[in-house]
């Protein structure tokens, strides 16, 4: 099994929506610093993916500082860099605009939806890092 | 390297021409995805490749060598998978994989149990016994076990079931390692191929009408819809490289083969004045229709009375 959740949706470069969701795992916590992230050979075979995809993207990921690789142990997560959080926010765009556009629908207000997330926000910190 | 190069490979069949001067590059490391509808020659260009039917015009090298001159030393690097292979029935899974074995001097024991295992066959049944995704099965393991360089599947997902079609892929994946291992593989099923390829080919009539790395693809089609400025009559010009348009109120919607966010973006605030316009990347199967039916729209529904 994966340590972050990932579904592959027809149409976008499987690259993208792999790194999006490692990023995600991340951002919510799914993903902690230290924890061993899988290698090439384990990320191809779990996603059913080419193995050159999943290289491009541990390559990818090492490089933008969210993986280490250390030579016994493989990849790691890297300790976020803290200097970012614009950059992480907006890794939630796509979700958010999908979030805003059902809001929209249901009639909801800003002030609503701002709450909504305000709880569910809460619920999450109990099992994520802060 | 180029693990398959074809040039003008050409195969007649008294009036058939089943492929017309095929120019194919396969890079070596690549996962190449053959995709076209029935009949458009697929098969017969892999049984070229193979040497199993003569080309009627041009050449193909295959891991170098000329396809005509392909000899034992060279299919020992090559897994060839097709629902057309004779299987000698009589044997059992494990009298099967004994005849085969000291034909490869790379036959790894090792994989072959593991496969074995994670194939969930059964050793001693005879191969006439096996189902249609068993016999798939036992032909993949036997090809896998010598860890080839180039794996050529002829329609390999077809009419198996999805927990036949994953241990498929799983196997395939098992022996992948990066860099040289390439694989060529035809297929109808392009949910798969989109997954697994970094290459598409798109054959149809014996004729390679596209042939891109599929995200280089993926970036250059999106399905466009436009909400038109209230009152506004569609457009009657449009550019060559937006297909299969659709009217219907005040939406349009079309596909752009070549899209570019800003150059977009630009174009259709000229053609649709005031107009919202939002862009989808498409999935490879909407890439594939849209470039199968040219131009023409879909038909139009009747109206409804």
């Amino acid at each position: 099994m994966l340590p972050f959740s990932i579904e592959i949706r027809p149409g976008l470069p499987i690259a993208e929506q792999v790194l999006f969701a490692v990023k995600k795992a991340v951002v919510m916590g799914q993903l902690r610093t230290g924890d061993k992230f899988p290698s090439v050979r384990v990320l191809s075979q779990e996603l059913r993916i080419n193995p050159n995809t999943a290289h491009k993207v541990v390559a990818q990921l090492v490089e933008e500082g969210v993986l280490v690789t250390t030579p016994a142990v493989g990849s790691v997560v890297a300790a976020p860099a803290l200097g970012d959080r614009r950059a992480r926010a907006e890794l939630l765009g796509p979700e958010l605009e999908r979030a805003i556009v059902e809001a929209k629908k249901l009639g909801l207000t800003v002030e609503d939806v701002q709450a909504a997330v305000a709880a569910h926000w809460r619920k999450l910190s109990d099992n994520s890092k802060p | 390297m180029n693990a398959i190069e074809t040039t003008g490979l050409t195969c007649r069949f008294r009036q058939l021409e089943a492929v017309h001067s095929l120019d194919l590059t396969v890079p070596a490391g690549s996962v190449y995805a053959l995709l076209g509808p029935n009949g458009a020659g697929k098969s017969t260009t892999i049984k070229m490749l193979m040497n199993l039917l003569r080309p009627t015009g041009g050449t193909a090298r295959v891991l170098g060598t000329n396809s005509l001159q392909l000899s034992p030393a060279e299919f020992a690097r090559i897994g060839y998978v097709a629902e057309t292979i004779d299987l000698p029935e009589w044997m059992s899974v494990r009298q099967f994989l004994d005849y085969c074995r000291p034909f490869y001097k790379k036959w790894d024991r090792e994989l072959e149990k593991t496969l074995l295992a994670k194939f969930d066959l059964p050793p001693a049944r005879k191969i006439k016994h096996l189902s249609r995704g068993m016999r798939m099965k036992t032909l993949l393991l036997s090809v896998l076990a010598y860890r080839p360089d180039l794996l050529v599947l002829d329609e390999p997902f077809s009419g198996l079931d999805p927990v036949v079609r994953d241990d498929f892929i799983r196997g395939v994946l098992e022996v992948s390692s990066l860099g040289d291992w390439t694989v060529f593989v035809s297929s109808h099923d392009i949910e798969e191929v989109e997954r697994l390829a970094d290459w598409v080919g798109l054959i149809d009539g014996g004729r390679l009408k596209l042939a891109e790395r599929l995200d280089s693809l993926q970036q250059r089609f999106r399905r466009i819809e436009v909400t038109r400025a209230n009152g506004s009559t569609p457009p009657t010009q449009r550019p060559a490289h937006w297909l299969g348009w659709e009217d219907a109120g005040s939406l349009t919607r079309f596909i752009e083969t070549q899209y570019k966010p800003d150059e977009t973006e630009k174009l259709c605030a000229e053609i649709f004045p005031g107009a919202n316009v939002t862009a989808q990347p498409l999935p490879l199967r909407e890439i594939y229709l849209s470039l199968a039916r040219g131009n023409t729209a879909p038909q139009p529904v009747a109206a409804l009375r």
